[in-house]
């Protein structure tokens, strides 16, 4: 744990609370973001990747039932510490989260341009709304569309698929946030469209030196984003490390059935690939680091 | 199954309402055996005892022609009960179906019965019931029939909103593709996913028509004397407030009880069948 | 693929009326679909590939042209006997099997309608054909609900078993699913196939699947058919700028992967 970590989860758990008992759904996870560092978290549905990024977020907290332990160091403060204000706060500020479908994750009955302004009131609350406009327009030209004015006067309903993901992407990074969710972005849109979103996201966290927390269940999607992978099974982190030597060197047989399970654009058919297996539940594997 | 009675059985408010409706049902079966005065169910009179106060003998009093009002109110439940039972039961199967026809097969067929459907839902329940309370004579059956009349298009459109949705969904589209004619996928296929709705509805409603009975009967049109009703014994008892409270508060308190009762466990069940 | 074609569409044309407008869904595409082979009907949102889906398994009529099954015909109303030898296998199982109604339910109706079996016998062979994708029979009596998505989605192919067709439309069987229940069900519906010499007609977005399940290929693009090959040749030599586009697009795992994939995608660059 250095000054510079965005995030740091140390041993984080989450268990649920139902009638019937308890059910730990994250086994103790540890999890660190440098500043500008865009790192993936890998793993199959019902694995805790999604529940993770929503415990970062603070809404996970707020749910009935959820009993969350561990420590979650945001830029050095601890998550807990601060009061639900104050996390409400941070959210939409210095923390934002893109979805996986972004036609849904827009209100539909406000223009886009509306939409933008809220954003920006939330860290100015004092802002115009020109200068939101101005900025809006500023940050639309940064994800490639070539005429903001007439996406800021349109309802997300008006737009297409690709169009409103890349309006989330520059509504999430238009208060500079030191960090950035993104759950699965761009799966709910056609493949073409995905890959291009994909790459704009990566040269704009880029330019603003963003860290990114990236969640998805292809190891493929995270080859050309991250520069570090964690691979999540079943509530525990089963390995770590550089993307390189994960894609190289791939340790843990959890990574490897993940990997071999991927059909390859070479051919050779689909291989025979166990849905479970012990050995997914040996030890976690981590990879030397190559950053502080 | 299992979960749903854990679930009832765990929440506070789920479980008075069950004590409230168990006291309710027990009292209208056991009428006969627990009740103080069978006999006053009847046309009994004793103006010697008339417009007694509660007392040791008479727990919530007696009327004005000397009947015990405890045992008036158990009979009258297992009036309100049968009347519900009744009711709901022709109700809720004319407005699945119609609902059903409507929202599956669309249409002309989904044009003509959800119009019928608006028709009856745009005249005020208590109007057409009097209506139709005015055309027939003011006997028990026929307030039955009337207030049938004005219950069952609710469960057309609630079972007709169902229909519509779950249509588009994926198994309605495999069970059409298989070869599965039109009254399997209606009734296999999207009705048992109306049916956490509809048991929401009728223990909600339950109390509601139970409501709407007392209503009619206050205005003197629905169960007629000598046989026992909370609504007539209330709209008989205003007569002589404030002086002979007994007379009303009772009647309206077990009222309050059954639709109370009936209520907490709909709003229970609703949350634990139909999430979202 | 010497045989006569099991299906052949015919210069088909959908047209809808949205409103006002008048949108061309489909537009005179023309193609066979061979006895025992895997076709991958390939296309993003708004290419048609569903449309055309759609027609073939009789949800509605083209405007033009005529779909030919087995050298006959295929009717606007189609008998109950047409609708068995075409099945559909859906994307999302959880939607495609009825909630609330058990495993062996959703897989006896096929039996029910179409008679297989006498009715005392319908359980076994319930509990035959979740053996056959793989399953616990014992699953039977369960809701869609105590099933992992994998499960499902075998359930959904065993439904479509279930009616003996020998041509399944595959919609985007396994794009819902993780990427090992992926390779599992894919290499299930791979053994289906060779077992019982079925066709299927495979529509997907994922041209890295294709690669490695299809025999031959068709590409839409805003409901015309742009390319229709071999599987080995449309990934060798792909003959639309559409189709590179779309293969520059896969994500991939590997180097040599990767440097394929730039090879194709720079090969379209004049």
């Amino acid at each position: 744990m250095t000054a510079q970590d965005t995030l740091d989860i140390q041993n984080l758990r989450l268990s649920f609370r139902n009638w019937s008992g308890s059910v730990e759904v994250l086994h103790g996870i540890d999890l660190r973001i440098a500043r500008g560092e865009r790192v993936a978290l890998v793993g199959e549905s019902g694995s805790g990747k999604s529940v993770t990024a929503r415990i970062v977020l603070g809404t996970m907290q707020e749910t009935p039932g959820a009993r969350v332990s561990g420590r979650i160091l945001f830029g050095g403060r601890d998550l807990d510490a601060m009061s639900r204000t104050e996390r409400r706060a941070v959210r939409g500020t210095a923390m934002s989260m893109i979805f996986q479908d972004p036609t849904t994750a827009l209100n539909p009955v406000y223009r886009i341009g509306t939409l933008v302004h809220e954003v920006l009131k939330r860290r100015e609350p004092a802002i115009t709304a020109e200068e939101a406009r101005r900025r809006g327009g500023d940050i639309l030209r940064e994800v490639s569309i070539d005429d903001p004015e007439r996406v800021l006067d349109s309802f997300a309903f008006q737009l297409s698929g690709g169009m409103n993901q890349r309006v989330m992407i520059a509504m999430s990074l238009i208060n500079e946030p030191q960090l950035l969710l993104a759950d699965e972005p761009g799966t709910a849109l056609d493949v073409t469209v995905q890959a291009q979103t994909l790459k704009l996201m990566r040269d704009l966290v880029e330019s603003h030196g963003t860290s990114v927390l990236f969640i998805s269940h292809n190891l493929g999607v995270v080859r050309e984003f991250a520069d570090r992978i964690y691979v999540i099974y079943r509530g525990r982190i089963v390995e770590r490390g550089p993307t390189a030597a994960i894609f190289e060197d791939p340790r843990h047989p959890y990574t490897r059935a993940l990997l071999a399970a991927i059909p390859r654009l070479t051919g050779g058919g689909i291989p025979e690939i166990a849905e479970r297996s012990d050995s997914f539940l040996a030890p976690m594997v981590a990879h030397e680091e190559v950053m502080g | 199954m299992k979960r749903t009675a854990t679930i009832l059985l765990g929440n506070p408010l789920s479980v008075l309402g069950l004590i409230l409706v168990g006291f309710v049902v027990l009292t209208a079966l056991l009428a006969d055996f627990i009740a103080p005065y069978p006999d006053h169910a009847g046309a009994v009179v004793d103006f010697v005892n008339a417009n007694k106060p509660p007392s040791a003998e008479y727990w919530l009093g007696t009327d004005v022609v000397g009947r015990d009002i405890l045992s008036r109110i158990f009979y009258a439940y297992r009036v309100s009960l049968g009347l519900g039972i009744v009711v709901l039961s022709i109700a809720t199967p004319i407005g699945v179906v119609v609902g059903l026809l409507a929202g599956y097969i669309g249409g002309w067929t989904d044009y003509i019965l959800m119009r019928i459907t608006d028709v009856f839902l745009s005249i005020p329940p208590l109007v057409l019931a009097l209506a139709i309370m005015g055309l027939l004579e003011p006997t028990l059956l026929n307030g039955m029939i009337a207030v049938t009349a004005m219950w069952w298009p609710w469960y057309a459109r609630l079972v007709y909103n169902i229909a519509r949705a779950e249509k588009v969904e994926g198994y309605v589209l495999a069970a059409e593709i298989i070869g599965g004619g039109r009254m399997h996928v209606m009734f296999r296929e999207i009705l048992p996913n109306c049916v956490p709705a509809i048991v929401t509805k009728m223990t909600l409603d339950f109390g509601f028509v139970i409501l709407i009975a007392s209503s009619l009967s206050f205005l003197g049109l629905g169960v007629q004397a000598p046989t026992p009703d909370l609504g007539s014994m209330v709209s008989e008892g205003t007569r002589y407030l404030p002086d002979s409270w007994w007379l009303t508060v009772f009647p309206g308190a077990a009222i309050l009880i059954a639709v109370f009762g009936f209520n907490l466990i709909g709003d229970v069940l609703r949350e634990v069948l139909e999430p979202d | 693929m010497t045989s006569e074609p099991i299906l052949s569409v015919i210069d088909v044309t959908k047209r809808f009326t949205v409103g006002q407008r008048v949108v061309t869904a489909v537009d005179g595409v023309s193609f066979d679909v061979a006895e025992g082979e895997c076709l991958a009907v390939v296309g993003e949102s708004g290419s048609g590939k569903s449309t055309i889906a759609n027609m073939i398994l009789g949800l509605y009529p083209p405007s033009e042209g005529s779909l030919i099954f087995r050298g006959r015909d295929l009717p606007e109303r189609r008998t109950l006997e047409l609708r068995r030898q075409i099945q559909l296998v859906q994307q999302n199982p959880l939607s495609s099997l009825n909630p609330r109604r058990s495993i062996a339910a959703s897989l006896r109706l096929a039996l029910d309608v179409h008679g297989y079996g006498a009715p005392a016998e319908r359980p076994g062979i319930i509990e035959d054909l979740l053996a056959e994708v793989g399953l616990d029979p014992h699953l039977a009596r369960r809701s869609p609900a105590g099933l992992s998505g994998g499960q499902r989605q075998r359930v959904a192919i065993a439904r479509a078993l279930a009616c003996r067709s020998d041509l399944i439309v595959l919609d985007e069987p396994t794009s819902a699913l993780d990427v090992i229940v992926q390779a599992r069900v894919l290499r299930l519906l791979e053994e289906l196939r060779r077992a019982h010499g079925l066709t299927y007609i495979f529509i997907t977005h994922d041209l890295s699947v294709v690669r490695n399940v299809a025999d031959r290929v068709a590409v839409f693009q805003r409901g015309k058919l742009i390319e229709f090959a071999a599987t080995a040749r449309i990934f060798e030599d792909p003959g639309t700028e559409y189709t590179r586009s779309l293969i520059s697009a896969i994500p991939v795992v590997s180097e040599e992967e990767a440097a394929l994939r730039d090879s194709l995608a720079r090969a379209g660059v004049p």
